[in-house]
């Protein structure tokens, strides 16, 4: 599903964010991406996501060369990743089911298409009682929600979530990890950038660690590590 | 895919319904520059009109003296016909020239009342296939032997005997030429005032809905489904002003042109369904590629795509 060879990512000449990634995610992983701030992990998954382009190697993302891509397939892309954000990012003059038929509006899939979706989504995610809601009205867990049910309704073959639980309590985190989980359940490969110790620890999944721009461990049902 | 073109213009009308100060101000502009460009079109084929209806005039005057023999008069008359220049010769007699006088002048009659007799000439009116050729027209008729037995003053034909009009027209084009200028400097700015003002309401329009952009960005929206509401604003803005335009000018034109008819009854002042037709082609040309220009920089900086 992901795959990188050789990456380095210089923003300035000396100080390199990113040195040597080699990495493979394959179809259906749930992995979680570890690291202190500035250890690169944001860099990783604008990587994935081609606002920015490598200094030197390859990427490969749901079969496509991100590298050597055209900018006007950018879009296409983007519609195989769905995405999570420490801020939910949602629109606070739209309801819960308007933000998320937002998502499919603008790839221009059909009336009919949105109708049915929608709903599906919002009751996977336990939300269908919070439909005509606005942002506001919602606690973080529920806007978290509705951001994944966004990321989440186009049915894209995988997820990335950056720092999804940054701003909830340890309770509601839970929550939503065990929503992505089910997520995953379905077949679709899930990355995580977070440094959520307990979360990493009580998941026992995957974990890359970064530090310094280098993967410094990679280990299946691995825990957070680091001493501090 | 089931994208609904609806759905670009709801878009482009709500953000117009958003920044509706800034949208106000650049059509306000957009239109006062397409009223001005019109106004100028308009005063342009009248102009050319009566330019035109001048050169048509460009008749040679040859004034002949009370009592010239009408033998003379054939022998010029036959002397010119043989010229390849001219298009044609009319014999104008003192009467018919007294008639044309009080037509002329029907709206003081007191004028004719007071003349004793009837002091006017009779003249042979030369007209031209090219109007431009009048001066050696003019200069080989003074040449013609039979001219001198004809007219008053054989020294020096062209004080009172010899009459054209070549002056007034060239005066004429001078004006219009000096006009033609000012108007296409006035232009220039104009438009670029336009372009800046439909790019910054661009740019505003952007700016306020710069939340939901990122989140089109993420979920994939193409770039196109992206710029397209704001293209489509600036067009509908720039429309808007040149709809606006037309629709004065075509007003005021219906007001002006019976107007100036009435007041200038010798000039030929009429402004045909053609060039209306014309004018609404350019102006709402003009507006939509304004718009086009001045969205498509905008979206182009700002939106990055």
């Amino acid at each position: 599903m992901i795959s990188m060879r050789n990456v380095s990512k210089k923003y300035a000449a000396d100080k390199p964010a990113l040195i040597d990634i080699d990495v493979e995610i394959g179809s259906g992983e749930f992995v979680f991406l570890v690291g202190h701030s500035g250890s690169g992990k944001s860099t990783f998954i604008k990587l994935l996501l081609r606002e920015i382009l490598p200094s030197t190697g390859e990427i490969t993302v749901a079969g496509q060369d991100v590298v050597k891509m055209k900018n006007w397939k950018v879009p296409f892309l983007r519609r195989n990743i769905g995405c999570v954000f420490q801020d939910f990012k949602l629109l606070p003059n739209k309801t819960t089911y308007e933000n998320v038929a937002f998502a499919l509006e603008v790839i221009g899939r059909s009336k009919h298409v949105i109708r049915t979706q929608v709903p599906e989504v919002l009751r996977l995610v336990g939300l269908e009682e919070k439909i005509d809601s606005y942002p506001d009205e919602l606690s973080g867990g529920e806007q978290q929600r509705v951001s994944i049910a966004r990321a989440f309704v186009n049915r894209p073959p995988m997820l990335l979530a950056d720092e999804p639980t940054g701003n909830l309590d340890p309770a509601t985190s839970l929550g939503i990890m065990s929503l992505l989980n089910r997520i995953n359940k379905t077949g679709t490969t899930i990355l995580v950038a977070t440094h959520d110790r307990e979360m990493v620890d009580s998941m026992r999944k995957r974990v890359i660690a970064l530090e310094n721009g280098r993967i410094i461990r990679d280990q299946s049902r691995g825990v957070y590590g680091y001493g501090d | 895919m089931g994208i609904n073109p609806g759905y670009f213009v709801g878009e482009a009308f709500q953000s117009f319904r958003r920044n509706w100060v800034m949208s106000l101000v650049a059509v306000t502009i957009i239109y006062i520059s397409l009223l001005v460009m019109g106004a100028f079109f308009l005063t342009g084929t009248l102009l050319n009109k009566v330019v035109s209806s001048f050169e048509q005039k460009v008749s040679i005057s040859v004034f002949l003296k009370d009592g010239a023999a009408p033998a003379d008069v054939q022998a010029l008359q036959q002397d010119l016909a043989g010229d390849k220049r001219v298009k044609s010769i009319d014999y104008v007699s003192k009467a018919q020239a007294l008639e044309k006088f009080k037509e002329r002048t029907k709206n003081v009659p007191q004028l004719v009342e007071q003349l004793r007799g009837n002091p006017l000439p009779a003249s042979l009116e030369v007209s031209l296939v090219d109007p431009r050729q009048v001066r050696e027209v003019v200069k080989s008729i003074e040449a013609d032997t039979n001219l001198a037995k004809v007219i008053k003053n054989p020294a020096n034909p062209e004080a009172d005997d010899i009459k054209y009009a070549q002056e007034v027209v060239d005066r004429l084009f001078q004006a219009t030429n000096v006009i033609r200028l000012f108007v296409a400097v006035f232009m220039v700015l104009l438009f670029i005032v336009s372009l800046v003002l439909i790019g910054n309401t661009i740019r505003l329009a952007i700016y306020s809905r710069r939340r939901e952009i990122g989140i089109m960005r993420l979920v994939g929206a193409s770039n196109w489904f992206i710029s397209t509401p704001f293209l489509m604003e600036g067009v509908i803005q720039s429309t808007l002003g040149a709809l606006l335009a037309i629709l004065t000018l075509v007003l005021a034109q219906s007001f002006i042109v019976p107007w100036l008819q009435s007041t200038l009854r010798f000039l030929p002042v009429t402004i045909t369904a053609a060039a209306l037709g014309q004018l609404s082609a350019l102006l709402l040309l003009s507006g939509i590629v304004i718009g086009l220009l001045g969205s498509g920089a905008a979206t182009r900086r700002y939106l990055k795509v």
